[in-house]
């Protein structure tokens, strides 16, 4: 375990200053559950640590002319709990409840979920599907806002300066007629790490019987999560019945493929992807339970 | 660098590296060695403690982080009379065997309680799942904070008729 040096703010104009002495080898510390364990195994080295665990007023959930406003340090435990993100944002509830185990979700935050920049990331799959933008704060106080998709540059890489923390995740609050969740796959049910993961939000019209305006992203498929434009086409104006189900399967093996060519897991993933599809569409409780057509 | 914490009810002052994990201090600084280490990232619970009243993974926050906040480990369990109930359930549902995932299950369990008195089975495995014991296969420890759950239900002092009679 290195020697680094700790700064511990206690508030925001704390936390500016406290980033105005980072550079690129230090590290911003949230709940610290993924950066901790990594460095007690002398994978890195930062010469200064930045702990964000005392800035209070970053923990929060707050909904706002129609926008939900979620505080970088709120835990998945809060977030899985929270009244305003399972009635707005159901499948970040869900995302939330099925990160690690109880301990890390009473620790781990939505802000470090994002900046580690994992792949299998479960509410990082989520958000995408919500179109959720990440606002952050830098060394001097200014303060930006980018669409979640474009902080990641890769496998725990992302555009980040040294001196920049995430201070929120925003995103436009579903609507009663919006149905939304979550589906992993791991090698066990819980306190796993995803293999795949979807989040599906789709509008519903109830007397048509119709689904419009899908967002679907799908995670731990490559490099960091992201939507599929043609699954999302493919669900426009679809009744909500088995066929589409079955369609909306297939469309998803499709999607892997294109994602992942010729990666060791493909063969693997394009077949799993089905039965997460299933799943999904399942939990979303639009038609009679489907089930998939093994073979 | 000086760090006062609060473990057990008891008030520290201490001077620790930066950079030690939790785990590190109550062990090596207070000597709590009921605090395991198992895989250090995570996955086995080993090293779970209550952090306010929440489960925490020892090994997966620095000490500095929980600066302020009130710490209690399986040492902090037992009070002036006698073991604590979840300890004495563990005990009688032969909960543990080799014993070194008990201190971590414990609190788990503990923290599980203090949120939710009565749990439901499903809440006790979930709360769980995040302990592993590579001994038992889980049936005796769920049943363990099953019965704990089930006796602090009860009156906390017995029916007039009862206790005349001991």
């Amino acid at each position: 375990m290195p020697n680094a040096e700790l700064l511990t703010p206690g508030g925001l104009q704390e936390l500016t200053a406290a980033l105005q002495r980072a550079t690129p080898s230090s590290r911003l510390l949230a709940g610290g559950t993924d950066l901790i364990r990594s460095m007690h195994q002398d994978l890195w080295e930062p010469d200064l640590l930045i702990d964000l665990s005392g800035v209070r007023e970053l923990d929060y959930v707050r909904l706002e002319d129609g926008t939900l406003r979620v505080g970088a340090l709120t835990t998945f435990a809060e977030l899985q709990a929270d009244a305003l993100v399972r009635r707005h944002a159901r499948c970040l509830a869900e995302a939330a409840a099925q990160v690690g185990s109880a301990q890390i979700r009473n620790v781990a935050t939505l802000g470090g979920n994002i900046a580690n920049a994992s792949p299998c990331a479960d509410t990082v799959t989520a958000l995408v599907a919500l179109g959720a933008h990440v606002r952050t704060i830098g060394g001097g106080g200014q303060s930006v806002v980018r669409p979640l998709e474009q902080i990641f540059v890769g496998s725990g890489r992302t555009v980040l300066a040294p001196d920049e923390a995430i201070t929120e995740v925003s995103f436009a609050a579903l609507g009663a007629d919006q149905r939304t969740t979550f589906a992993k796959i791991g090698s066990r049910s819980t306190v796993t790490v995803a293999r795949l993961s979807m989040a599906l939000a789709v509008k519903y019209d109830k007397d048509a019987g119709t689904l419009s305006e899908a967002r679907v992203a799908l995670g731990a498929v490559g490099e960091s999560a992201f939507r599929d434009a043609r699954l999302e086409e493919l669900l426009e104006g679809r009744p909500a019945d088995e066929e589409s189900a079955r369609l909306f399967a297939a469309a998803c093996t499709d999607a892997v493929r294109r994602a992942i060519p010729g990666r060791y897991s493909l063969p693997y993933k394009q077949h799993a992807v089905v039965g997460l599809a299933y799943d999904a569409w399942n939990a979303l409780g639009l038609c009679e339970r489907c089930e998939p057509a093994w073979g | 660098m000086r760090l006062s914490l609060n473990v057990n009810g008891m008030e520290h002052e201490l001077d620790v590296r930066p950079t030690a994990r939790l785990i590190d201090v109550l062990r090596l600084q207070l000597g709590l060695t009921g605090v395991k280490e198992g895989c250090s990232e995570g996955e086995c619970g080993a090293c779970t403690v209550i952090v306010d009243d929440k489960a925490v993974d020892s090994c997966l926050v620095l000490a500095a982080q929980v600066r302020g906040k009130k710490v209690l480990t399986v040492e902090g369990l037992a009070g002036d009379d006698g073991l604590d109930l979840l300890q004495r359930m563990f005990i009688e549902h032969g909960a543990v065997q080799c014993g070194f995932c008990t201190p971590g299950m414990l609190m788990s369990a503990k923290a599980l309680l203090i949120a939710d008195p009565h749990p439901s089975e499903e809440a006790i495995r979930l709360a769980l799942a995040g302990n592993l014991c590579r001994c038992t296969g889980y049936t005796t420890i769920v049943a363990a904070v099953r019965a704990a759950s089930d006796q602090a239900a009860e009156p906390s002092s017995p029916p007039v008729g009862e206790a005349s009679a001991v």
